[in-house]
């Protein structure tokens, strides 16, 4: 269990104080087991766990985005069980959301990061500007490049929220003038989770937050950091489209006979095979939806470099093979070629990313 | 809406199998009163399933709504010991749905915690009361 701080009283009595009833921490480890898919039964002692601990101290710092994450992670309709994590954390600092402006502010965060050395949470949202020492992107006299070094440098872990964090996203795509690069670039002798999206989607914010509260570590993590529970499947595994695709039948164009029965969106350029999110599964805005269901394809926004991969209308195999007739023949032959184009378009994909400049470097 | 076409009406047959685990804990709680829970939303249940599924475990006598978070309803189904239990979310989408196989759900009960914080506060309350009509 995480120490968070000597002074604060256990999460139990917080919510006490509040008349908040114990039975919301129980509805609230309930709906976590449920989304990092751990057994149901560890709920009741997942909300003992979360009673006894402190309220943990986040630091949240903005560098090169667009607020999209933080709206992602505020933007709910209270109250209501997601809202929970705010009454988990102290959130001691964070730009977009303080009171406090200017000095008080700065001061703030030095004071946070002294009262919990080596025990907060670091969550970062945007990517870091490094070229000419990082002069491009500032905040009260000092780059984000030192200040992330500087805070990270105290903390427990760090949360890169967001794609422009997680890997470099907007900010890094071609011609990456400001030399935009990943937390975990700067930041290499920390843990650092990787939250991605664009924006993420905010129960895998919360979950991630309060998972290290619950058991005082980081979630299981795929090879690009990302936690299990949220980026383990990829958008085609769980398509409600999907046995369109294993039929071969395929919208040729938004506007068609295909579209409005709701095929699949392969041949208008969904990312959905490559790209690793719940969003077929938890939704947006409070699960009403999500791209694919509104009509239009994945972006594979929760990927390194979804930016630069050729064109959101192009199907997967033109965008990142350069290979049309492929595609076709794998939308005529549908489920085994379809497959085999899916599994091609990965590893070319993986070796074009490797082939191609890291985020950073200006292309 | 068209857009919903193909989101899986049909019945996968998953009930049955659900039905047994569902036998088999209940047995377990008579026998040796150990509860167990099963997450549905975890379970590719398609919406046919899920009728079927709340068909076959039919309504008992206790039903409850919460107040938590948000709505929670729970209720017992026609099998004593089964509760099918629904915590509602943001625009009341469902986000979390287990059943729970034990003599009551902890969540209906009272923690020790807030018994004793309650405690204090009536004491607290009768005292000021008490004050107010003596004075
Ligand atoms: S290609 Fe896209 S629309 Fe088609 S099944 Fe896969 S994720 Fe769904």
């Amino acid at each position: 269990m995480p120490d968070t701080g000597q002074d604060r009283p256990t999460l139990g009595d917080s919510l006490a104080a509040r008349g908040i009833s114990r039975r919301s921490l129980l509805k609230y480890a309930g709906y976590l087991a449920g989304l990092m898919a751990l057994p149901p039964m560890a709920s009741r002692a997942m909300a003992e766990a979360l009673a006894g601990a402190g309220r943990q101290s986040v630091i949240w710092l903005s560098f090169q985005e667009c607020t999209g994450c933080v709206e992602s992670l505020t933007r709910s309709f209270s109250p209501t069980i997601e809202d929970m994590i705010f009454n988990l954390i102290s959130l001691d600092y964070s730009e977009t959301l303080m009171a406090a402006s200017g000095t008080a502010a700065e001061e703030a965060r030095l004071a946070a990061m002294e009262a919990n050395k080596g025990k907060f949470i670091l969550v970062v949202d945007g990517s870091v500007s490094t070229r000419d020492d990082g002069i491009y992107s500032t905040n009260a006299g000092k780059t984000n490049l030192a200040v992330l070094k500087e805070t990270a440098a105290e903390a427990a872990a760090v949360i890169s929220v967001g794609t422009c964090a997680a890997f470099g996203g907007i900010p890094a795509a071609r011609p990456n003038p400001t030399g935009a690069v990943p937390v975990s670039e700067i930041v290499t002798d920390k843990p650092v989770v990787n939250i991605s999206g664009c924006p993420p989607i905010p129960d895998a914010i919360a979950g991630t937050i309060a998972y290290f509260i619950t058991f005082g570590k980081l979630p299981e993590l795929d090879h690009l950091n990302r936690p299990r529970a949220f980026f383990g499947d990829s958008i085609h595994d769980r398509c409600y489209r999907r046995p369109y695709y294993d039929k071969g039948l395929f919208a040729k164009s938004f506007d068609d006979e295909g579209a409005r029965n709701g095929w699949c969106l392969y041949e208008v350029g969904c990312k959905g095979p490559v790209t690793y999110n719940a969003c077929a599964t938890l939704k947006w805005n409070g699960g009403v939806s999500f791209p694919i269901q509104s009509g239009h394809g994945c972006l594979g926004c929760s990927e390194p470099g979804f930016w630069d991969q050729g064109g959101f209308y192009k199907p997967l195999s033109a965008s990142v093979m350069g290979n049309n007739a492929v595609l076709g023949g794998a939308a005529a032959a549908g489920l085994v070629a379809g497959a085999a184009s899916v599994a091609m378009a990965r590893r070319r994909r993986a070796a074009a990313m490797a082939a191609a400049s890291k985020p950073g470097e200006t292309k | 809406m068209a857009h919903d076409a193909g989101t899986g009406a049909a019945l996968t047959g998953m009930v049955d199998s659900l039905m047994q685990e569902v036998a088999r804990a209940l047995t377990a709680l008579a026998e040796t009163g150990t509860r167990a829970a099963i997450d549905l939303r975890s379970l590719p249940l398609t919406p046919a399933d899920r009728d079927q599924l709340a068909a076959r475990l039919g309504r008992g006598e206790v039903a409850a709504t919460l107040d938590v978070g948000g709505r929670t309803e729970v209720w017992e189904t026609a099998y004593a010991g089964v509760w099918w239990q629904r915590h509602l979310g943001a625009g009341d989408h469902v986000a979390g749905e287990t059943l729970e196989i034990t003599p009551l759900p902890d969540i209906l009960q009272s923690h020790a915690d807030d018994i004793a914080a309650a405690a204090l506060r009536l004491a607290r309350d009768l005292h000021d009361t008490k004050e107010t009509a003596d004075a």
